[in-house]
């Protein structure tokens, strides 16, 4: 078990959420619990797939980008999405006149160019029926796009965006295929509550809808088995609890739990025992009322839907991917932002986010109304 | 924090030696393995030198299916012989520095045939053949994650396994991670480090249009003639506990900084005011005022050195007289992903054998570079504590303070 443990509170003062359901988070969790819906076809993938169904973020609205035309030219697809979700996330709060003190942590996935790029080089680098290097040095040097090294190193997927707001603290790009967006968080909060920043970004970002990482997608199953593909990016403002002014909820927990490795079935045994060693008996916590699943693929939602059964019987269940698809190191920052509208609307006080991704490990976060010194479960 | 880590072990596999005693060696007699590029053709390349590792052995390098797994693992093993800690597989962490491995360039073909190969990507097309070309496509290989799952899997580590790309921060963030996780009483002790292999056709291609690397074909850190730098490749690897060994000098890992300069994707803040931040934090967190040994980041970029010798002077005021400074990237080029872990090494050799290895390529220290340089031959001092800097693309910046245990 790797757990995040922090001695001072820390508070989310605000959130950033770009989905398949538009620009706002207020909202997310009453969408999950929607039953009727469809997913819309993919413009990203109309091209090469056509028909595929997808949770896509919709065009994105002036007054909610960052960033000019030909900063938007530099970016991947998950760095737009992070720029957008980490604006609206620094908005408002008291962190945006401290900038420089701000950390920036965050869970990323495979960083992506326009295929376009890739076939200028190649073809320019053609003799005959392979390429040449001879040819790459002479040709395919002046058909390459400089812009496509922006959008391929994947710690830009954060970069772009602490450029555009200013962010100068302590940071790190985590790649994730199911944790590292939760490791993001707990950097953050471990970084809040050493006094390493004034307060922090966390979050995640990315899209299955580039037409590679749908084809990998494609190959190893996932479709046939049930995934709709999705994208997207969501960032929290977090800071001391002491700073944060109305804050929307409380980090109680945050662990990450070896659940059995990429090849083997998820097990889930001591999961619950595990976040509960973390309990501080001296300070009795409420009962968590609300579980939020982020899981990458089925074998994680099965694995995590018993568990959350079997765990916490009388709490609703939300599933993140049900309504905005898998966005791979996007969903568990998306599915704590869906956890937090419910916190902030009254149907939920302590919630937890359970989060499973390929690589077998199991994230858990505890959002709760109430502040605490550090939680575990009841 | 309550926790300390302290180094047990270290391993490297570069293009001056396959183990670190050997690195060291070569780099204390001043060798330099920037040379032209062995590997591929060069011709019409912006820069045709790299510190390449040319003699990787071709079966070990085909069944890994990527160099960063053969140096990485190499460097790990080394580091992990000479630690002899004992943890519990569960509380030992992983935690690495690395971007993308390397696609070959017939799976990129591949990926150019099923898009029609025409001068317009044909989107259906590829559509159509997207499932048999995605087969071609090792996730396993290209993911940066690989190197620490590779790690993980031949040490039997089931504690928290980090892969960081930080770009050429990330070895050092890397390490930084590490000390952070055994302070906090995460894991007990922990493989950390980085491992570049960028000496690549896409690579220099990329790097050259940037216009980073050095069209003379010298890496000159902090020169008045240096022009950018040199790719270079390799794997440094340490080994952190929370328990002491028994070494003739123990070492700690004391401090440890981090910024973002948030000014620009490849330049760094003139002002110097992120880097300043990162070593000054680094310093903070050590409660150390002054360093014995500075082991720079020094690329060879005439604004990157600038700015660095600049917010050196200013983080350690007068007492910049007390440090040496030296730069390894002279003597091994740049390893990008691995470049902060290589230093880290140089820093703690430093504290461990009081040899401070020069400068390779630095002659005419440039005005504004004005540092206690160490040029031409090795020196011997006593060292204490030793600052690490690594300053990425991005403007992710990473400072480390190496102390002599108490």
């Amino acid at each position: 078990v790797t757990v995040a443990r922090f001695a001072r509170p820390v508070a989310v003062a605000s959130v950033g959420a770009v989905s398949g359901l538009g620009f706002e988070w207020r909202g997310l969790g009453a969408a999950l619990a929607e039953s009727a819906f469809s997913f819309g076809e993919a413009a990203a993938l109309k091209a090469s797939h056509p028909g595929a169904l997808a949770s896509e973020v919709p065009a994105i609205p002036a007054a909610f980008d960052a960033g000019d035309a030909r900063q938007h030219k530099l970016m991947a697809r998950g760095a737009r999405l992070a720029a957008v979700a980490a604006r609206r996330a620094l908005a408002g709060t008291t962190l945006a006149g401290a900038r420089d003190g701000v950390g920036y942590y965050l869970g990323v996935g495979a960083s992506g160019g326009a295929m376009s790029d890739l076939l200028a080089v190649i073809q320019a680098s053609l003799d005959g029926d392979h390429i040449s290097i001879a040819k790459l040095g002479d040709k395919g040097l002046s058909a390459t796009n400089p812009v496509a090294t922006f959008q391929l190193l994947n710690n830009f997927m954060m970069c772009h965006s602490a450029i555009l707001e200013g962010t100068g603290g302590p940071n790190g790009t985590f790649f994730s295929r199911g944790a590292g967006t939760v490791l993001a968080l707990m950097e953050a909060v471990c970084a809040i509550s050493e006094g390493d920043c004034l307060g922090a970004l966390a979050g995640g970002a990315d899209s299955a809808l580039h037409p590679v990482t749908w084809a990998e997608l494609l190959r190893e199953g996932y479709a046939e088995r049930g995934l709709v593909p999705g994208e997207g990016a969501c960032v929290l403002a977090l800071a001391p609890a002491t700073d944060a002014e109305a804050p929307i909820a409380y980090i109680d927990h945050c662990s990450i739990h070896w659940a059995g490795g990429p090849a083997s079935p998820l097990d889930l045994s001591g999961l619950l025992e595990g976040i509960q060693s973390f309990t501080d008996s001296a300070s009795p916590q409420p009962r968590v009322d609300l579980v939020v699943l982020a899981p990458w693929g089925d074998r994680a939602r099965e694995a995590l839907r018993a568990f959350a059964r079997s765990s916490f019987p009388e709490a609703p269940m939300l599933d993140s991917t049900a309504r905005l698809g898998d966005a791979l190191a996007a969903t568990p920052a998306l599915a704590w932002a869906a956890a937090l509208d419910q916190i902030a609307c009254g149907a939920a006080r302590r919630a937890l986010v359970l989060s499973a991704g390929i690589d077998g490990q199991v994230g858990a976060v505890v959002l709760s109304k109430d502040a605490a010194r550090r939680g575990g479960l009841q | 924090m309550g926790g300390r880590a302290y180094l047990r072990g270290i391993g490297a596999f570069t293009p001056l030696g396959k183990t670190w005693p050997e690195a060291a060696r070569a780099l204390a007699e001043g060798q330099v393995a920037v040379q032209k590029v062995a590997r591929f053709d060069v011709t019409g390349f912006p820069c045709a030198v790299a510190a390449e590792i040319a003699d990787v052995d071709r079966g070990e390098a085909e069944r890994a299916g990527d160099r960063r797994l053969v140096f990485a693992l190499a460097a790990a093993r080394e580091a992990w012989r000479q630690a002899r800690v004992e943890v519990q597989s569960r509380r030992l962490g992983v935690f690495i520095g690395a971007e993308s491995g390397r696609t070959t360039f017939a799976t990129l073909l591949r990926l150019a045939a099923a898009g029609g190969g025409q001068p317009l990507f044909d989107h259906a097309m590829f559509g159509a053949e997207a499932t048999k070309i995605a087969s071609e496509i090792d996730a396993l290989v290209a993911s940066p994650a690989a190197v620490a799952a590779a790690i993980a899997g031949e040490l039997g580590a089931e504690g928290p396994v980090q892969t960081i790309s930080l770009a050429c921060a990330s070895g050092s963030a890397a390490i930084a991670e590490a000390t952070r996780a055994i302070r906090l009483g995460v894991c007990d002790a922990a493989i950390c480090g980085g491992v570049g292999a960028d000496v690549d056709p896409l690579m220099f291609a990329a790097f050259g249009l940037l216009g980073a690397l050095s069209a003379r074909g010298a890496s000159r850190p902090f020169d008045a003639r240096r022009d950018g730098f040199i790719l270079g490749e390799g794997a440094a690897m340490a080994v952190l506990s929370s328990e002491r060994g028994a070494p003739e000098v123990e070492i700690e890992v004391a401090g440890i900084g981090r910024t973002l300069d948030a000014y620009h994707l490849t330049a760094p803040d003139p002002a110097g005011d992120g880097a300043f931040r990162a070593m000054r934090a680094a310093l903070l967190d050590a409660r150390l005022s002054a360093v014995d040994y500075v082991q720079a980041h020094g690329t060879s970029t005439p604004l990157n050195d600038a700015v660095e010798a600049a917010a050196l002077r200013l983080v350690l005021g007068e007492r910049i007289a007390e440090a040496r400074v030296s730069s390894v990237k002279g003597a091994m080029g740049h390893w990008i992903a691995g470049a902060g872990a290589l230093g880290f090494l140089c820093g703690a050799d430093a504290i461990v054998t009081g040899t401070l290895a020069p400068t390779a390529g630095l002659v005419h220290p440039d005005q504004g570079c004005e540092l206690p340089h160490i040029l031409g031959e090795a020196i011997q001092k006593e060292v204490h504590s030793a600052l690490i800097n690594s300053f990425g693309f991005g403007g992710a910046n990473c400072s480390i303070v190496l102390r002599r245990a108490s």
